[in-house]
């Protein structure tokens, strides 16, 4: 046993050597006209010899590693907690949204002008999660093309902006729409595919609309993308230093008050805060009516719920359509935070980051999706210092989440009637 | 809700005080924006290297009004997206004058931003005349325009006589920009351009393109764009026998065009502003850059120079640290700078500026053919 | 003749792109084909061949025209074991602690897995574009003599179909005839039965791993060659591609990811040559949906019974 542990432990050692020395160690150099190869410096070697140190002890003493690490989980007091009752859960799930809602609305007046530009960038990330936590958690349909709807959206209002001078206030409906719609055009012909098979064809149209943005030039200006794009106004007063849009008048002049760029700013985050509840009632309500129900039923068990007289392509059409509307809300108000955009914005990246927030948040769970949003873009910014990195540690962070807690932040359970325990059901054949 | 009161009165406080001690400190803060990171970096080192430069100097003689320049860098990855984001920062962090952007694309959606947030800003190498034909009060430039540029080229090659000419472009903004300026000064030459064409910035296999310029029997390529594409164009058009002459903005000349085409590189015509690392008057200062251990002699590295100096020589003039007094004083004034001197025009471009035909060598090195 | 020339010279650059997109296609089929998920982290482990290999190219630097050979087999040697280490740990670390849960659950961890590799290559060595050498160089002109257009196949086009044809030749004895291989083509047909059977199941999956990484090594080498430059973000769109050949031949074939791989070469040179280059990518993926809609699994893939 030992013997095998230390020859396993040296075989780990020598790949951690393999795959670190190399790509770490040799660097590739542009030198004048040629490309040279020059040593890193030394506390990149010190760092891979102790990488490769600490894999092989880790390795040899694997076995009493984790009987320890197995003690540390038995002394946490969490974890052999019962589960809070139901109702008692419900309560403190709708106390905990009330408050977060509270707190947002108050943000604005105490934070910095970028922590409230950040917050909507926050608030736009928890719109797309809670929509795409109806495709995925909610319906089971796997999505990977969710951004191809944001960028709809998104592009609808630079578009009517730009050719016909539409308002943000005309757009935000028009882009939902639109998007909604785009999801049930797509959605008849592609949700009889299942499980992978539609994360593909997704993930393909999304890349789709993406380089139809980028190459239809004369229509979207290509990868220049649409700029000037205007910011919401107040009945009609604008929030910018000097008026814009013939007919608008000026927020600071109506008021009489100094201009200041923060009202833009504010302004903007409590609109995006309106919608975010929006969103979140409109789906928590959702989630309660027959068609919420039949989303899950058909997720559970697609053949028991199709016996039971679901539709499947009615439950799945509707599931993705509102999806899509919600996606197309939150690229509206994308494009009017930003002014610009461009299809560099819309990129499968984005979709895996939403795909993210709704796993980690715990699928299905909307409490759940609202956590995972604000870490995860609040994450990235506090470690701006480290700001080559932040990536890195997000591709990292997302790989130990599934490892240590696929299960997410906080997994949702159902509002259910307790009948005989059963084990749960799930066969898979892995 | 009277803990949430309370909470607020100190969360207001504390920014109160947060913003006074911002106040106290009395640096002048030059925001450098470009692209440190990504496939032109190459051309973001340009820019940082000059800009710190000159910020260094101008510290060292004692700063501006008797206050330090102290320099807040953003990589905008010469992304669209990216450079909204990193106006926004410079506007967060209190900057009011920018150096920046580099790429026509980022250039302009981030122009906005500062039009809009009061900040003045000069980029050392965007081309694109739609930056600067907005009447915008605080956009500058120490480069010159894609209109002047691409007369310059398209002469040029009409001086050639070549008979088929195939023009390529990358689709962004700079690229798109020039082409189509080349294109039309071609037109009006007489000159046949049998192809025009975009491509997409990142992609790496022209073999489909490289064939059909063949087959078009084209004896001249235009390519509007950077130079990681066009190296990869040379570079597969010899692999496949094609024998045209290319020519490019100066956005393809660098060195690292020679890493990726090798020979293929041999004999390409760039259109680059003049050296001005050669001018007899600057050699203190390209002293000081080789002391430094740094090459003075790429495009942007001067004209970001330029930049930060004439930022601090407008607010020395216009006595002021508002950006809308300083940008008056800049129009108004002329100013002595590396890059010869400068006088503003009011839409905030270079009354006149120079671009050169050079020769491109496989060594990296160029020679002026005119 | 001369539109017979041009067709055969868009057919050359399609069929020498899609060799290289079936070998990497081949690491997505088999992983497909055996636990089912779709390893989204393989174009990242084909970068860093190409970066390997790139490596030890410049490391050796070249002098004389002899050495190219036995500089480019040890290149490839190096890029492979190093790809194959890292297909290993991959799936050890992301995958492995993963099997067996909701399908949602890897497929996080793959994406996590690819954005954390290409910002390691990103740190490591810069993300700037890095100039390939082109080591082997001169062609063959074939037909129309004189004036008009000449196809032309260069020795770097003939290299890349002969290697992609000893590898797919040497893959398929190997799966068909080795006792490995055999139990390959049992654990994708009934993991549980075959583990039941006394096959260590965890070390056949790691073996498709380390087979899928070492041909997406040969590729990376080939490929970044042939294009001349590479950088840390070019093994993402190559991936999707091999996917969509991967998914067009009929996932878990391995004659389908051949055939799917040659197949979306050709159709993406002949988009560009006879379209624009700029729809190609659509082609490519509206192909894929196509595909999918009426044949969905593929074209060389078997029907799948609904198991109920």
């Amino acid at each position: 046993m030992v013997a095998q542990n230390f020859r396993h432990a040296l075989f780990c050692a020598f790949i951690t050597l393999i795959i670190s020395y190399p790509i770490l160690g040799l660097n590739l150099e542009a030198r004048g006209v040629s490309i040279t190869l020059t040593g890193a410096e030394t506390q990149t070697y010190v760092g891979i010899a102790l990488a490769v140190v600490i894999v092989f002890l880790f390795q040899l003493f694997r076995p009493a590693i984790m009987e320890t690490l197995g003690q540390v989980k038995a002394i946490n007091p969490m974890i052999n907690r019962e589960p809070m009752p139901q109702e008692k859960r419900v309560k403190f799930e709708r106390f905990a949204l009330i408050l977060i809602v509270l707190g947002a609305m108050f943000w604005p007046f105490i934070a910095s002008r970028g922590a409230v530009d950040l917050a909507t960038l926050v608030l736009i990330y928890i719109i797309l999660g809670l929509g795409l936590n109806v495709v995925v958690g909610l319906a089971g349909l796997l999505d990977l093309g969710y951004v191809a709807f944001y960028a709809v959206g998104a592009y609808t209002f630079g578009l009517l902006f730009q050719y016909y001078g539409f308002s943000f206030w005309m757009s935000l409906p028009i882009g939902a729409l639109l998007a909604a719609t785009f999801g049930f055009v797509l959605g008849f012909p592609v949700l009889r595919l299942r499980g992978d098979y539609l994360a593909i064809v997704t993930l393909g149209f999304g890349e789709i609309i993406r380089i139809l943005l980028n190459n239809l030039t004369d229509l979207t200006n290509g990868p220049d993308g649409i700029g000037g794009i205007p910011d919401p106004t107040l009945f009609g007063m604008e929030f910018g230093r000097r008026v814009k849009i013939e007919g608008n008048t000026s927020f600071h002049e109506v008021f009489n008050i100094p201009y200041d760029s923060a009202h833009k700013v504010i302004f903007l985050y409590l609109i995006t805060l309106i919608l975010a509840v929006f969103t979140l009632l409109v789906i928590r309500r959702l989630i309660r009516m027959p068609v919420g129900r039949s989303w899950e039923a058909l997720r559970e068990d697609e053949i028991a719920a199709r016996s039971l007289g679901l539709s499947r392509t009615a439950v799945k059409l509707s599931a993705f359509t509102i999806g899509a509307f919600f996606a197309g809300f939150a690229g509206t108000i994308f494009a009017s935070k930003q002014g610009f955009i461009s299809p560099e914005s819309f990129v499968f990246l984005e979709s895996a980051i939403v795909l993210a927030i709704v796993v980690l948040g715990g699928m299905g769970s909307q409490l759940g999706v609202i956590l995972a949003a604000i870490a995860v873009t609040i994450l990235p910014e506090l470690a701006r210092e480290f700001s080559e990195y932040r990536m890195l540690v997000f591709g990292a962070a997302m790989v130990l989440m599934m490892v240590w807690r696929p299960q997410g932040l906080l997994p949702m359970t159902r509002v259910h009637i307790n009948l005989k325990k059963q084990e749960a059901g799930v066969t898979d054949h892995a | 809700m009277k803990i949430k009161l309370n909470k607020l009165v100190v969360g207001v406080g504390a920014s109160l005080a947060v913003m006074a001690a911002g106040a106290a400190n009395a640096d002048i803060k030059i925001g450098i924006a470009g692209p440190m990171t990504g496939p032109v970096a190459q051309y973001g080192d340009m820019e940082f290297s000059g800009a710190r430069m000159a910020i260094e100097q101008i510290n060292a003689n004692g700063g501006v009004m008797g206050e330090k320049l102290v320099a807040v860098e953003q990589d905008d990855v010469c992304d669209p997206k990216q450079a909204v984001t990193v106006a926004n920062n410079m506007v967060n962090e209190g900057v009011r004058f920018v150096v920046g952007h580099l790429c026509s694309s980022s250039t302009q959606p981030a122009s906005d931003i500062y039009e809009d947030e009061g900040v003045l800003m000069i980029t050392p190498a965007s081309t694109s005349p739609a930056i600067t034909d907005r009447g915008y009060e605080l956009v500058f430039r120490t480069i010159g325009l894609d209109s002047m540029q691409g007369p310059v080229a398209g002469n040029y090659i009409a001086s050639l006589k070549p008979e088929r000419v195939a023009v390529i472009h990358d689709k962004q903004q700079y690229g798109e920009g020039i082409a189509s300026a080349v294109k039309s000064t071609l037109e009006d030459d007489g000159i046949n351009v049998v192809m025009y064409e975009g491509i997409t910035a990142g992609q790496k296999d022209f073999s489909s393109l490289v064939t059909k310029l063949k087959q078009a029997n084209v004896d001249f390529v235009y390519y509007g764009g950077y130079h990681p594409e066009l190296g990869l164009i040379l570079r597969q058009a010899q692999q496949a026998g094609l024998d045209a002459q290319f020519m490019g903005p100066e956005g393809v000349g660098n060195k690292d065009i020679n890493t990726i085409a090798g020979d293929a590189a041999e004999g390409l015509l760039v259109t680059l502003p003049p050296s001005f690392d050669q001018k007899a008057e600057n050699q203190k200062l390209v002293k000081a850059f080789q002391d430094k251990g740094e090459d003075p002699s790429g495009p942007f590295v001067l004209t970001s120079y330029a930049a930060v100096q004439l930022i601090a020589d407008g607010i020395e003039k216009a006595d002021s640290k508002d950006p809308y007094e300083v940008a008056a004083a800049l129009r108004e004034g002329t100013f002595d700078t590396p890059i010869g001197e400068v006088q503003y025009d009011q839409s905030g471009d270079l009354k006149s500026f120079d671009f050169v035909v050079y020769k491109w060598h496989s060594d990296g090195s160029k020679t002026p053919v005119k | 003749m001369h539109d017979v020339m041009y067709f055969l010279q868009q057919l050359i650059n399609g069929l020498t792109v899609g060799s290289a997109y079936a070998l990497i296609a081949i690491g997505y089929t088999m992983v497909y084909g055996i636990i089912g998920m779709i390893n989204f982290a393989h174009g990242e482990i084909y970068m860093i061949g190409a970066y390997v290999s790139l490596i030890v190219i410049t490391g050796l630097a070249v002098t004389s025209p002899a050495w190219i050979p036995l500089v480019l087999l040890v290149a490839l040697i190096c890029a492979i074991i190093v790809s194959s280490s890292m297909g290993w740990a991959v799936e050890r670390i992301a995958y492995r602690p993963v099997r067996g849960q909701h399908r949602l659950i890897p497929l996080i961890s793959a994406i996590g897995m690819s954005i954390f590799l290409q910002n390691y290559v990103h740190l490591a060595q810069g993300s700037r574009n890095i100039g390939f050498p082109l080591l082997i160089e001169g062609g063959i002109s074939l037909g129309g003599s004189g004036g008009g257009f000449q196809a032309n196949l260069s020795y770097m086009q003939l290299t890349i179909f002969i290697v992609t044809l000893v590898c797919m030749t040497g893959l398929s004895l190997f799966i068909s005839r080795s006792k490995t291989g055999r139990a390959c083509r049992a654990v994708s047909q009934d993991l549980k039965m075959s583990s039941l059977l006394g096959i260590d199941t965890n070390r056949i999956i790691a073996a498709t791993f380390v087979i899928g990484a070492a041909l997406a090594a040969v590729a990376g080498l080939l490929l970044g060659m042939y294009y001349g430059s590479i950088d840390p973000l070019f093994g993402f769109i190559a991936g999707l591609k091999a996917f969509t050949a991967a998914v067009l031949g009929g996932i878990g074939s391995i004659p389908g990811a051949m055939l799917g791989g040659l197949v979306l070469g050709v159709a993406e040179s002949f988009t560009s040559g006879y379209l624009s280059g700029e729809y190609k990518d659509v082609v490519s993926f509206g192909l894929l949906i196509l595909i999918l809609l009426f044949r969905p699994t593929g074209l060389l893939g078997k029907p799948e019974v609904e198991k109920i």
